[in-house]
């Protein structure tokens, strides 16, 4: 029983920061329909981002070893989607949106193989920069706890980094959600999604709702690769274990579905964790996709998947 | 206001509009009417940006309307009720409504105009919170003419307001918009393929066939047309 409530508090822990950054990449598919393979490396940049302004440029002595970490972090999220920005228009812009939207397959393949190259260049790229030696954000939170109870002799232990982690990305998500249902910006990147020519015809302008979108899900997702960078050492290569992680909550959410991907990303830190209790940790990943297929062969939609569209 | 000269557009090598020249005036309801592949979608799609004209000329307001980047059109006053509604399904009927606000004259005026928009379409208010692509093809038309006047538009194009619609709702959706019109003096651009109706509300008429434009006249004249009585109005 304790193992178990230990496992369950580590997933939800755990799955609110996975949550959040499949909500970065979903909230890019949603919108403009690319399928970003480099997502994982931005992600990784961002990691890298969070560690220098961490260490070297004055946030560790300005804020000390407990806050430091986290205010680098969020302030990391900012610069990527400044990259990302940049990115989409010098290069994601010409083989998306409206561009290519009269094209066979709108464009997806030269979209494929532009992301793959981003990826490629910016892992080996991080290489050369950074070099291959593991990197982490080191916080005194990462390695103590607080302790939950006893209630009826049992006591969980939280690690107080990571329920930071949590509530940081719980509060992001709300801010994200607060964005996309409430404000002009958000209401405006929901049509431009639903049906970028009717959008364009209330006077949006779809491209510029891809470029924010495309910034947005940049900047989300390396705050939450920042996170998981308390916890998890890192290297140039790291987005590749994560972009897989990324996808299967956004299929599982829900293609399209931006609240979804939080779930999605939910349940697959729940599962990671949990599995520990019957398997051996090296079948973690395994036993990911093993529900991932066993929840798709039963809801192929995903659990947010549209339900809404009528022809 | 609204001026083609000389319009011909199409779709990679195979043109659909062929020298095309249609006046609007301030005020005026003009129909375009024509069969199925006449080029009257096309028409409108190139007058939005979405279709890049080979030739000719459109003006809006004597501002060359090909300069002007297709999502700033809707910001000079040109609202579009597209083909097939196309209203945003997983938006509510609110924020589809705020959708069509997004030009600066629809925010000015976005009190004034949703309390007209939903005294003329009112299952629009009893619906404001569903999401529209839960509702039937009636009430996304009427959505979609209600989100086009929310931009405060001073010219609004309605492309075949009454397809895939019952007779009875295509009726009831041209009384509205004749109702509209007769409060608000809006000019009005109309494609249509039940003529019959579309001839009897407009001012003006064009007779689109196989991307040419046949026949063109007030509504008397055009109604008066032999041939225009036999091949689409069945006398």
């Amino acid at each position: 029983m304790e193992g178990f409530l230990q496992a369950l508090a580590a997933g939800l822990l755990i799955g609110a920061v996975y949550g959040l950054m499949c909500v970065g990449l979903g909230l890019i598919f949603g919108v403009m329909r690319v399928i970003n393979f480099a997502h994982g490396d931005f992600m990784m940049l961002g990691m890298y981002t969070a560690f220098y302004l961490f260490t070297a440029a004055g946030v560790q002595s300005l804020f000390g070893n407990a806050v430091g970490p986290f205010v680098s972090i969020l302030l990391a999220g900012p610069v990527l989607a400044v990259f990302g920005y940049f990115v989409h228009r010098a290069l994601i812009s010409h083989v998306s949106g409206t561009r290519t939207a009269s094209l066979e397959g709108e464009g997806h393949y030269a979209q494929l193989i532009l992301t793959l190259g981003i990826a490629l260049i910016l892992q080996n790229g991080g290489l050369i920069v950074f070099g291959s030696v593991l990197a982490s954000i080191r916080t005194p939170l990462s390695s103590s706890a607080w302790e939950l109870g006893p209630f009826f002799d049992i006591s969980i232990f939280l690690n107080k980094a990571r329920s930071i982690d949590m509530i940081v990305s719980l509060i992001m998500m709300i801010l994200l959600s607060l964005l996309i249902t409430r404000t002009r910006i958000g209401k405006s990147l929901r049509a431009a999604a639903d049906n970028p020519t009717a959008a364009t015809y209330m006077g949006i302008d779809v491209d510029r709702a891809h470029r924010t979108a495309f910034a947005l899900g940049c900047g989300i997702t390396a705050i939450a690769g920042g996170l998981l960078a308390t916890n998890y050492p890192f290297h140039p290569f790291v987005g590749l274990e994560y972009v897989i992680v990324m996808y299967a909550g956004v299929v599982l959410g829900g293609m399209g579905s931006i609240i979804g991907a939080f779930w999605g990303g939910m349940t697959i830190g729940l599962v990671q964790q949990m599995s520990t209790l019957i398997l051996p940790t090296q079948l973690q990943n395994a036993a990911i996709f093993a529900v991932f297929l066993l929840i798709i062969f039963f809801r192929p939609q995903g659990f947010f998947g549209r339900m809404v569209e009528r022809t | 206001m609204l001026r083609i000269e000389g319009l011909s557009a199409g779709y990679s090598a195979k043109p659909v509009l062929n020298d095309i020249s249609i006046n609007v005036g301030a005020g005026e309801f003009v129909a375009i009417v024509g069969p199925n592949g006449a080029g009257k979608t096309t028409l409108f799609k190139t007058i939005s940006g979405i279709v890049k004209p080979s030739g000719g000329a459109i003006t809006f307001e004597g501002v060359d309307l090909l300069a002007v980047p297709p999502p700033q059109r809707a910001h000079l006053g040109i609202a579009h009720v597209p083909e097939g509604r196309q209203v945003f399904p997983s938006l509510t009927v609110m924020e589809n409504l705020e959708m069509g606000a997004m030009t600066e004259s629809g925010r000015r005026d976005w009190q004034t105009n949703i309390e007209r928009i939903f005294e003329w379409l009112p299952v629009l208010k009893e619906r404001r919170d569903q999401f529209a692509g839960t509702m039937s093809g009636g009430q996304q038309q009427m959505l979609a003419i209600g989100r086009g006047l929310a931009s405060s538009p001073k010219l609004l194009m309605l492309d075949e307001p009454s397809m895939g619609l019952a007779p009875s709702t295509a009726d009831f959706i041209f009384e509205r918009l004749i109702e509209i019109r007769r409060q608000s003096g809006l000019t009005m651009l109309l494609v249509e393929q039940r003529v019959a109706e579309a001839l009897e509300s407009a001012d003006h008429g064009y007779v689109l066939e196989a991307g040419h434009v046949v026949l063109e006249g007030n509504n008397d004249t055009l109604r008066a047309d032999d041939r225009v009585r036999k091949a689409y109005l069945g006398m």
